[in-house]
């Protein structure tokens, strides 16, 4: 009898490192569409976010026994292996960073209007209380997060002095978890 | 630094988001072993953070996961031990948590069903041979009926039979009921005597049959009038072809060449 597992973070990766298929299914269904996300944030590109998602989650399972769960969430470890192949893959190809800065704060809505925003994790109640994130506060998470700006890059972008980033930083971040929360 | 200190940096937010110099890295790797407040802390951005971007998650199109699952190996064979666990577990999940209601009352429905059948079962056996015992005692009641109407028949049709013609024997003075009638079957010179109405014969004697022929009495056979207590009706005597009377005569058992006591006589 087919059945759906569900696995615990710590189940799912001993799935992963005993090499289940299942597991990795699992681990595919339920954060591919956050990895995918960034991705699609960092790079504007449908087709290629999801090439790269695909590189993504094999560079995921085959450097798996690297993983350490004492030393981080899963998912910052596979977000951050995104990303650095995001990167990569801009810099390679020659890709322009495009800051998606936005002061608008409909900008999720506008990101969905080509791309169908997960409805896994949502609470579309959630998502409206980002509007709470100041836009300032929004941009400096987007850009470190999702455009993959370093503090020099983001200090010149927003035309802040570098020790401010920090500061800055730190403020948005405080919001965004008690919003969340 | 004080860890409360170092919570209020903001270089643990910068660490999560890896825009760290390796230096910082591990100065904060480090004070987060040291200090379980900064291991929290860490935690609390990451998990934020973990929010934020499933909240920006995007469907990738679903033939993306199939694409995805042709390019990786996995191993066909998965850990043995991991596989027989989790076999048992199957196995042990299937013996108890999922027999369904639905089994659970079709095992009591059968078992009732079983009680019933054997019960009706005992019940018709009993039937069946009574039926049985009752069946066969007809039959044999039903071949002595045949039996009889067969003989009956028999007798029937010599008393039907056109060319028969009947003769009275009447018994003579010394003993007067010992009448019989005699069937003469004209064309084949068969004859039978119906012996119901004779006296049983006394203990060693039996009663002979004679026709008398031009004047002679000539021996038709022995007259059997008691069989075990079954009185035989028509006998087949020996056949004659011209015949003027009949007569019975009472002799020693197994008969005598000459008759010695007539006890009854009948002219055609």
């Amino acid at each position: 009898m087919p059945e759906i597992r569900k696995y615990s973070e710590d189940e799912l990766i001993t799935g992963l490192k005993a090499r289940d298929q299942q597991a990795f299914s699992y681990l595919y269904d339920n954060y591919a569409a956050a990895l995918n996300g960034v991705i699609y944030r960092m790079v504007d590109n449908r087709e290629l976010a999801e090439d790269i998602l695909q590189d993504a989650f094999i560079k995921i399972w085959n450097n798996f026994s690297t993983y350490d769960n004492v030393k981080g969430r899963l998912f910052t470890w596979m977000l951050n292996i995104t990303r650095n192949l995001t990167i990569d893959m801009l810099r390679s190809k020659g890709y322009k960073k495009q800051a998606k800065i936005s002061g608008d704060e409909n900008s999720v809505s506008n990101f969905s209007d080509d791309i169908k925003i997960s409805e896994r994790f949502d609470a579309m109640g959630l998502r409206r209380h980002l509007v709470n994130l100041k836009p300032a506060q929004r941009n400096i998470i987007d850009l470190a997060y999702f455009s993959g700006f370093t503090q020099e890059e983001i200090s010149k972008e927003l035309d802040i002095p570098l020790g401010t980033v920090k500061t800055r930083m730190r403020g948005a971040i405080l919001e965004l978890r008690n919003i969340l929360q | 630094m004080e860890p409360k200190e170092i919570i209020l940096s903001g270089n643990l937010e910068l660490y999560c988001l890896g825009l760290t110099s390796k230096t910082e890295t591990s100065e904060i790797e480090a004070w987060a072993k040291e200090y379980n407040e900064v291991a929290m802390e860490i935690e609390s951005i990451k998990a934020g953070l973990e929010d934020y971007a499933k909240l920006h998650g995007a469907d990738p199109r679903s033939e993306i996961k199939e694409k995805l699952f042709t390019r990786i190996k996995f191993p066909v064979v998965q850990d043995k031990k991991n596989a027989v666990v989790s076999n048992i577990g199957a196995l042990a999940r299937s013996k108890y948590s999922l027999v369904s209601p639905v089994w659970k009352w079709s095992a009591a429905a059968a078992v009732v069903l079983l009680i019933t059948s054997s019960v009706f079962n005992l019940v018709y056996f009993n039937k069946y041979q009574s039926a049985s015992n009752e069946l066969s005692s007809s039959r044999e009641l039903l071949t002595q009926e045949k039996a009889q109407h067969t003989e009956m028949k028999h007798d029937m049709d010599i008393v039907h039979n056109r060319y028969s013609v009947p003769v009275s024997l009447k018994g003579m003075e010394q003993m007067p009921d010992a009448t019989a009638k005699i069937f003469w079957i004209q064309n084949t010179g068969e004859v039978m005597v119906d012996a119901s109405n004779l006296p049983d014969a006394p203990d060693g004697k039996q009663y002979q049959f004679w026709a008398i022929i031009d004047g002679i009495p000539v021996d038709g056979g022995m007259i059997i009038t008691n069989d075990k207590g079954i009185k035989l009706r028509m006998q087949k005597m020996k056949a004659f072809g011209k015949v003027q009377a009949f007569a019975i005569s009472l002799e020693k058992t197994g008969g005598n060449p000459k008759p010695t006591e007539v006890v009854s006589m009948g002219k055609i």
